[in-house]
């Protein structure tokens, strides 16, 4: 049965409306969890805080478990879920400019919004930041439209490109995530205690 | 006050969470796997199957074509070639062989009309009900006969003898109206300004393609 909104379970007027609801409490949890203090952020790669790493790994895990249990159960059907395009160097490369801004600003695109509503000014700098990004970006969109839109390689999946077994690859993904909390754990415990 | 074997419990609290998404994600592996089908379940097809709503009678046909009824489209699933020679009044031509391509779906996969499926008689018709009945295409219905039954009771409507009964006459005025409609010419008309070409008006019917958006998504 499910996607609800494209098999019109929900009138496609509500669209908008549940987004803008998803959106608040999108926001509401990651302010009350931490998300919107840039020192916690950057924890991450400093080694003092996995926080991010934590939220995030869990939070595909489950979703990709209880996709595919819906999925399996017959009350969504996978393949009509959108799936991200892939343009192989635009992501790298764009991944490379992300983890950089990352590093160096403390935030990510959304929990910088997220910092600033909260009266942040490094926040607000950061969100001044990806303004000028954008900016710059869409003045030199002729420069960068080849690596943009080149080496498309459709709406792929890890489970396509692999070739495996989604539920193998599910499992498989799970137990990295479990090892990679219990490794990160470790590492929490042998750095030096920051207090932010 | 602290509840001691609670705090004992929830001392564990992130082992416990973590079996229990490998359990799940092991079951996900573990569970008997299954191919999934397109379209409606064999029960589903089978009470379709012997539902009365599956034919439709050639009178009744009739009466939709006099009447205008713009809610049908009539479909003839014969070959072209037959289609050409004669085919009923406002017919489209879908051979059976061209029944699922991408053209022909559009005008069978819609909910706005009711589709009515004819061969010569049903035979053809029926598998292609059967066809689009499995791929939950909705309101098909197929003409009972076919083109013979058509023949045999519209156009040329067998008279009934004296011993029948009174329905039967009726039935059989009906039918001869019917065929005069429909172009033929009785001898006890004395009118010649009737036609007698039964020409094939073909209908132009818009089918709006079905909407089928993906959900679209991103960070």
């Amino acid at each position: 049965m499910g996607p609800l909104i494209p098999n019109g379970f929900i009138p496609d007027e509500w669209n908008n409306i549940i987004a803008i609801i998803i959106g608040l409490a999108f926001g509401y949890i990651l302010e009350a969890s931490g998300f919107s203090s840039s020192r916690k952020l950057a924890g991450v790669f400093y080694g003092y805080d996995f926080v991010v790493l934590k939220v995030f790994f869990t939070a595909a895990v489950i979703a990709v478990i209880g996709i595919f249990y819906l999925d399996y159960l017959g009350y969504l059907d996978f393949n009509q879920l959108y799936i991200h395009p892939t343009y192989l160097w635009g992501a790298i490369i764009g991944g490379i400019i992300m983890g950089v801004g990352f590093v160096t600003g403390g935030f990510c695109p959304g929990t910088s919004v997220c910092g600033a509503a909260i009266g942040k000014i490094d926040a607000m700098v950061f969100i001044l930041g990806i303004l000028i990004g954008v900016f710059v970006f869409s003045e030199l969109y002729t420069l960068f439209e080849p690596i943009y839109d080149g080496y498309f390689l459709g709406n792929q999946t890890l489970m396509d490109s692999l070739g495996v077994s989604p539920y193998w690859f599910i499992f498989i993904f799970t137990i990295i995530a479990l090892v990679a909390f219990f490794v990160v754990d470790q590492i929490r415990k042998k750095v030096k205690k920051v207090f932010y | 006050m602290i509840n001691r074997n609670l705090a004992k419990v929830l001392s564990f609290r992130y082992k416990i969470l973590a079996l229990v998404l490998v359990l799940l994600a092991a079951g996900l592996v573990l569970l008997p796997k299954y191919v999934k089908h397109e379209g409606i379940s064999p029960k589903e097809l089978l009470s379709n199957a012997i539902s009365p709503e599956r034919y439709i009678s050639t009178d009744e046909l009739a009466h939709k074509i006099i009447e205008q009824d713009p809610s049908f489209l009539l479909i003839d699933v014969r070959d072209e070639e037959s289609f050409k020679k004669f085919s009923l009044p406002y017919a489209i031509n879908i051979p059976l062989k061209k029944l699922l391509d991408e053209e022909s779906v559009n005008y069978l996969d819609q909910d706005e009309y009711d589709i009515i499926l004819y061969s010569n008689d049903h035979f053809y018709a029926d598998q292609a009900w059967i066809i689009c009945n499995r791929l939950a295409f909705k309101n098909h219905r197929v003409l009972e006969g076919g083109v013979n039954e058509w023949f045999a009771t519209i156009i040329n409507p067998e008279k009934p003898t004296e011993n029948m009964p009174r329905l039967a006459f009726d039935l059989y005025s009906y039918r001869k109206a019917a065929s005069m409609y429909f172009g033929v010419a009785y001898p006890e008309q004395a009118r010649p300004a009737v036609s007698t070409t039964n020409k094939t008006k073909k209908r132009r019917v818009t089918v709006r393609k079905k909407k089928k958006m993906a959900a679209e998504g991103g960070c």
